[in-house]
């Protein structure tokens, strides 16, 4: 029995290695050295030929496309609203006020973003009017200053903590670039509590109005150095409390276009983040 | 009466009734069979049964006793219910995993909704859509099985079994379910018994019980009580037995062969395409035997028409099969004289003692017997009952002689041997009701076994003791009829001394009269002429390189004759007889390589099995004669041996053991016995070997139809499988998710793969080799290299070019996307930025990817079409072929349906996450669509020239081409 079997084993291990290779047919793998050849031949040349005819439609397709605006805007005819500093996972901010190391990470964020936005940045950039689209025919396309002290003590440059230290941390809030977007109305950003009326908030600017001169944007191409406008979203939590956990709701408010309810999107003109923070 | 031979005649006894009630029937069910008919005297019988032993029920009372008892019908095992096999469609094998993940997906969203606010209702949405999915296509699937059941129900109530009962002295064919209680059934060697029977006469009866013992051996059958219980009892037979005569044994019981070719060589692990393929398999092979059915040729297995396909050698048996089955008596021989019956009719009709006694032996050794209420017609087109010789000689009898049935009645038989393969001949002994009250024994046969018999002849009325002129005179005539493809029968009688009184116990089993030196009468020499359509259809088979064997009890002059007619012998071959004859040579000298045809005559039985292999091998054309049933079937395994798939046909019982080793075994549905009927995976209602050359031809379509649907399934994998992967590796969003997946498998797929099973047969398709069932198989290397390597990845990169330029066109530039995925599936990021600078949320981005997966979707669907087209040929271009337009266009366009109507329908995005495309995105297909289509064109091209080159997937076309 045993015998037999091993038998069977050895014939199938002869079987295996001829078809490996063959040395009566010169055959490694069931192919002769030339079938081989001529088989890689026949995909090299109809892969070849494939890749070729994908590079030429992709070719086309390219040449299609214009390099400053996207061919359809149709996929986001409003614009997400979005935090800023962004925590890893969830829109969770946790924070220790007495371990700076606990929200060095956040301030260095802001920094780094805050930092085109200084005035030092903007210097070449244009000075705006105030309350109106401020629409441009080209060829050049120049970006309007905003000012970083329109952020006031969010700024970073009366308290390089952001207030994270005292307690009161700041988180801007801004709205999604888009191609050729013009609101309509006062847009402005507003930010309710969604639990506790102990906790206080304060928008910069003030209101949190989003002026029209940043918009309409043409696109990274174009519009170089454009300046996102931004609204700082301070809150001051009660102090004295141990532990701290607030919901912040921020929407589009003021402009008919730009809309901020969608079953869906969640992020359609709105957003929602939590801070909790430990004493 | 006069009996024929291996007849029996009984009393039904018993029957079931239907009605009774299930408490008492399992009560019956314990208890041993009572009865006591078989103890009964004849005329005991009578009276029980209130009937006449001669001539039967009147009508009227067999129809009052079928009132009475119903049909005479085993009651039916319990089929399945309709609702459990429904159920068996909604909750078996795939769908089962369908509904799992309907029950996942519904769980997930439950714990969704437990752990957040307001959850996303995808979950919902899919688990909802995979339920309808699984309800629909298991309805679809049930539907299906549904309606090749009923195909299968109708097949099984198409071939009716058939009992010969007496009523009122007639003896009338119907079907076995109205046979009565107390009819009078008259039973011949290959029926089936049709009820329960008490014998009240027998000749050389023997019955194949093992259908109920599972003891082979046939039993002998007499009149006699034998035995106390009725299963031993020699007067008794059984329902659903076999009735035999004595030789051959396993008639009943034939498993059969039919040799079950792997259709799947390759399984895939993907189920959606496992379930497609039993649809389109189911559907193909549903089609198939509908068609061939409307061509008069009924596959009783749904395998057996794939196995028709690849036959490569068919055994003929001559009777039957390629000749109208209508004998008619040719010329007769005797008085040492030719007689053309057609010429000669009135002048030799009353003028020799010959002829009287001719005329009085075929009439009355002959089982044939015209079927009544039939009186008006003229004798040569009434109806008859027996074998088609006998019906021949029955008519020719009642035309130029005198009434048979008054002969009969002159002269009843009072002992029989029916004609077997192995005797030769058959014999039957009459009383002479007449002034001389004595027997006389007659015999009819294969003429040189008859002149064994006999040591005087007949001239002029006159015996003359046997002398080599006769013998001589015989002979010639003898090759001289049946050169002329004509059947000769062998005539002879003798006069039993007056000891044989009335009454004597005739034994034919163990023989108590003198049954040598017999006086030869003549012979009579009939001729079945071949149907009209059997030439061209030889040739056909030719050019499928089938080749048509012709196995026959025959003379082999008579065999040769009609294998020339019908083109089974070329005209111009020949065989070594014919080489010897030109060459004036002895035969033995002839080259055997020379002779293309053989005739093998006797010499059969002294061949080795390495020279019937050498025969086999090296002749195209071959011809067994004189081939008793044993050579038959050593000739079915000889051809196997050279690997052969092999059809047998036959229509009689003799041809059983031939039949039982064939690989698929054709019946005549006319002249065919019960017993071949059932055993036959195919049956030819109309008798016509033509039918023959239709199966196989359907086979080769199926076995095309069912690669193109399988290669076209198998095709769309590639786009289905690269989208997964390019998102894993590259790491771009996935370019086709879940439900578009499924779209494609269960829904626009589906529907076009079937119509390939619609696909008519190609021009050249009976000029293609048959498949060997070891190395052809449906799904081979070459096909998946194709499906896969080729057509696949021409699909994938359609997809992928469709899918680059909508991110494109809507910001996101195919570079940018590389490594996308990581902030792309990041729900929390909201202002992932494109290659514009535009910012989009987690939403709007995940709807321009599902608006990619929709388009890849019908990209695939849109290459598929020119796929489709394509696949609708395997060797001639569409543009030879013609393309049945109805059923590609509706495909065509409910695939397109089915990927659009979600696309479009608004709230489909909701449920199916498929949305609505710009126009321009459906035109993205079409250069590769064009390059599908030119490839293939190319290709067979390419397999056109150059036939079994390395561009075909499958049997090359052979190099024969047929004859003009």
């Amino acid at each position: 029995m045993t015998k037999n079997e091993k038998k069977s084993l050895n014939q199938f291990l002869a079987e295996w290695k001829l078809f490996i290779y063959n040395p009566t047919t010169g055959e490694f793998l069931g192919r002769t050295a030339k079938s081989w050849g001529l088989i890689l031949l026949f995909y090299l040349v109809f892969y070849g030929f494939l890749a070729a005819l994908f590079s030429f439609t992709m070719w086309v397709m390219l040449q299609t496309l214009n390099d400053e605006v996207p061919k359809y805007r149709d996929q986001i005819p409003s614009p997400g609203l979005m935090v800023f500093p962004k925590p890893v996972t969830a829109l969770e901010y946790t924070f220790s006020v007495s371990d700076p190391t606990s929200y060095a990470g956040y301030i260095a964020d802001l920094k780094k973003f805050l930092k085109p936005y200084t005035l030092e940045e903007q210097k070449n950039l244009t000075t705006c009017p105030d309350g109106a689209l401020f629409e441009q025919k080209g060829p050049v396309y120049v970006a309007c200053q905003f000012p970083l002290l329109l952020l006031q003590a969010c700024s970073g440059m009366s308290d390089p903590d952001f207030g994270y230290s005292k307690g009161k941390p700041c988180i801007l809030v801004k709205m999604n670039r888009i191609i050729g977007l013009k609101p309509e109305g006062v847009p402005r950003i507003d930010c309710v509590l969604k639990n506790e009326d102990q906790t206080n908030i304060t928008t910069y600017p003030h209101n949190g109005i989003i002026d029209l001169k940043y918009f309409p944007y043409y696109g990274k191409k174009l519009h170089v150095g454009y300046l996102q406008p931004l609204v700082a979203v301070q809150v001051t939590l009660a102090p004295n409390s141990a532990e701290n956990e607030v919901t912040v709701e921020c929407k589009i408010d003021g402009s008919p276009n730009l809309k901020s309810q969608d079953d869906r999107d969640k992020f359609l003109g709105r957003v929602m983040f939590k801070i909790t923070a430990h004493a | 009466w006069s009996w024929g031979g291996r007849k029996g005649q009984g009393l039904n006894l018993a029957r079931k009734n239907e009605e009774e009630k299930k408490e008492r029937e399992t009560e019956e069910l314990k208890k041993e069979v009572v009865m006591d008919d078989h103890k009964l005297t004849l005329e005991e019988l009578s009276t029980k049964y209130s009937v006449n032993l001669t001539t039967g029920h009147s009508h009227q009372r067999a129809k009052e006793i079928l009132i009475q008892d119903g049909p005479n019908t085993l009651t039916r095992p319990p089929t399945t219910p309709e609702w459990v096999k429904f159920c068996k469609q909604l909750f078996g094998g795939f769908s089962l995993l369908l509904w799992t993940g309907a029950i996942l997906c519904f769980v997930a969203h439950g714990i969704q909704i437990y752990f957040h606010e307001e959850p996303a209702k995808d979950n919902l949405y899919l688990s909802v859509v995979l339920a309808v999915v699984v309800v629909i296509t298991s309805c679809l699937s049930y539907y299906q099985e549904a309606k090749s059941s009923k195909i299968m129900e109708s097949f099984k109530d198409m071939v009716p079994q058939q009992a010969l009962v007496i009523r009122e002295g007639e003896k009338t064919q119907i079907n076995v379910q109205d046979v009565g209680l107390g009819d009078l059934v008259e039973i011949k060697g290959g029926d089936r018994i049709p009820a329960d029977l008490r014998l009240i006469s027998a000749r050389g009866c023997k019955v194949d019980n093992s259908s109920l013992t599972g003891e082979s051996a046939p039993q002998s059958r007499s009149t006699d009580f034998t035995h106390e219980n009725p299963l031993e009892t020699r007067n008794i037979g059984f329902f659903s037995t076999d009735c035999v005569e004595g030789k051959y044994r396993t008639i009943s019981n034939l498993d059969m062969a039919v040799a079950q070719t792997p259709l799947f060589g390759v399984s895939s692990s993907r189920e959606p395409k496992l379930f497609l393929w039993q649809c389109m398999e189911g559907v193909c092979l549903a089609l198939t035997t509908k068609r061939m059915a409307r061509k008069n040729c009924l596959a009783k297995d749904l395998e057996a028409v794939e196995t028709l396909g690849s036959t490569s050698i068919i055994c003929l048996d001559k009777t039957g099969t390629f000749t109208q089955n209508c004998m008619t008596v040719a010329h007769m021989w005797f008085d040492l004289r030719e007689n053309d019956e057609s010429r000669q009719r009135k002048t030799f009709a009353n003028n020799s003692d010959t002829w009287f006694i001719l005329a009085q032996i075929s009439g009355l050794c002959n089982r044939a017997d015209f079927k009544p209420n039939q009186e008006t017609l003229p004798s040569a087109k009434r109806a008859t009952t027996g074998d088609a010789s006998e019906s021949a000689l029955l008519k020719f009898i009642e035309q130029s002689y005198s009434s048979v049935a008054e002969m009969r009645k002159k002269n009843p038989t009072v002992a029989e041997i029916p004609f077997n393969s192995t005797n030769e001949y058959q014999m039957s002994i009459h009383f002479r009701e007449d002034s001389s009250q004595t027997h006389v024994l007659m015999m009819k046969g294969a003429p040189e076994r008859i002149l064994e018999f006999c040591s005087t002849f007949l001239l002029h009325g006159q015996e003359y003791s046997m002398d080599n002129e006769l013998k001589e005179a015989f002979q010639n005539a003898c090759l001289e009829l049946g050169g002329l493809g004509e059947r000769v029968l062998g005539f002879c009688f003798l006069n039993l001394p007056s000891s044989f009184s009335k009454g004597f116990p005739f034994n034919t089993d163990e023989i108590n009269f003198p049954m040598d030196n017999l006086c030869f009468v003549g012979l009579v020499s009939m001729i079945d002429p071949p149907q009209t359509t059997v030439p061209d259809a030889v040739n056909r088979c030719r050019s499928a390189e089938i080749k048509v064997i012709m196995v026959t009890g025959d003379h082999p002059i008579t065999a040769k004759a009609i294998a020339k007619r019908v083109g089974i012998i070329s005209e111009n071959t020949e065989t070594a007889e014919d080489i010897a004859a030109r060459l004036r040579i002895p035969v033995s000298k002839v080259n055997p390589s020379d002779a293309k045809a053989i005739v093998h005559g006797s010499e059969l039985k002294d061949l080795h099995s390495e020279q019937l292999d050498q025969i086999l091998r090296n002749h195209a054309e071959i011809v067994f004669a004189r081939t008793s049933p044993q050579q038959k079937l050593i000739i079915v395994e000889g051809c196997q041996r050279l690997g052969a798939i092999v059809a047998v046909t036959g229509d009689g019982v003799n041809n059983s053991p031939a039949l039982k080793k064939a690989d698929i075994v054709i019946a005549m549905g006319i002249s065919g016995s019960d017993v071949s009927k059932q055993a036959a995976d195919m049956i030819l209602l109309d008798d016509n070997f033509a039918s023959i050359v239709t199966g196989v031809e359907e086979g080769h379509l199926i076995f095309d139809n069912l690669k193109k649907s399988i290669m076209y399934t198998l095709t769309s994998n590639i786009p289905e499988i690269a989208p997964f992967l390019l998102f894993v590796v590259l790491g771009i969003p996935l370019p086709l998710g879940i439900i578009t997946i499924l779209c494609i498998d269960l829904g626009t797929d589906m529907v076009p793969a079937i119509s390939l099973a619609y696909e008519s047969a190609e021009s050249d398709i009976m000029k293609r080799r048959p498949r060997n069932p070891k190395m052809d198989k449906l799904v081979n290397h070459r096909l998946i290299a194709m499906a896969y390597g080729q057509i696949g990845m021409i699909q994938a990169v359609a997809g992928f070019f469709t899918y680059f330029v909508i991110m494109a066109e809507n910001g996101f530039r195919p570079i940018d996307l590389l490594g996308i995925c990581l902030y792309w599936e990041d729900k929390f990021l909201n202002d992932l930025e494109d290659s514009y600078g535009q910012q989009w949320t987690y939403e709007r981005r995940k709807v321009v990817e599902f608006t990619c997966q929709t388009a890849f979707c019908v990209t695939i669907v849109l290459v598929q079409w020119a796929h489709l087209i394509v696949s609708k040929t395997c060797r001639n271009s569409v543009f030879q072929q013609g393309v049945r337009y109805k059923i590609l266009i509706f495909a065509i366009l409910e695939e397109t349906f089915l990927a659009a109507f979600p696309s479009y329908t608004p709230g489909t995005d909701v449920a199916l996450r498929m949305y609505p495309l710009k126009i321009s995105w459906w035109f993205c297909a079409i250069p590769y669509s064009i390059l599908i289509f030119v490839y293939d064109e190319i290709r067979k091209l390419l397999i056109r020239q150059r036939p079994g080159g390395k561009a075909s997937l499958g049997p090359a076309p052979t190099e024969w081409s047929p004859a003009p």
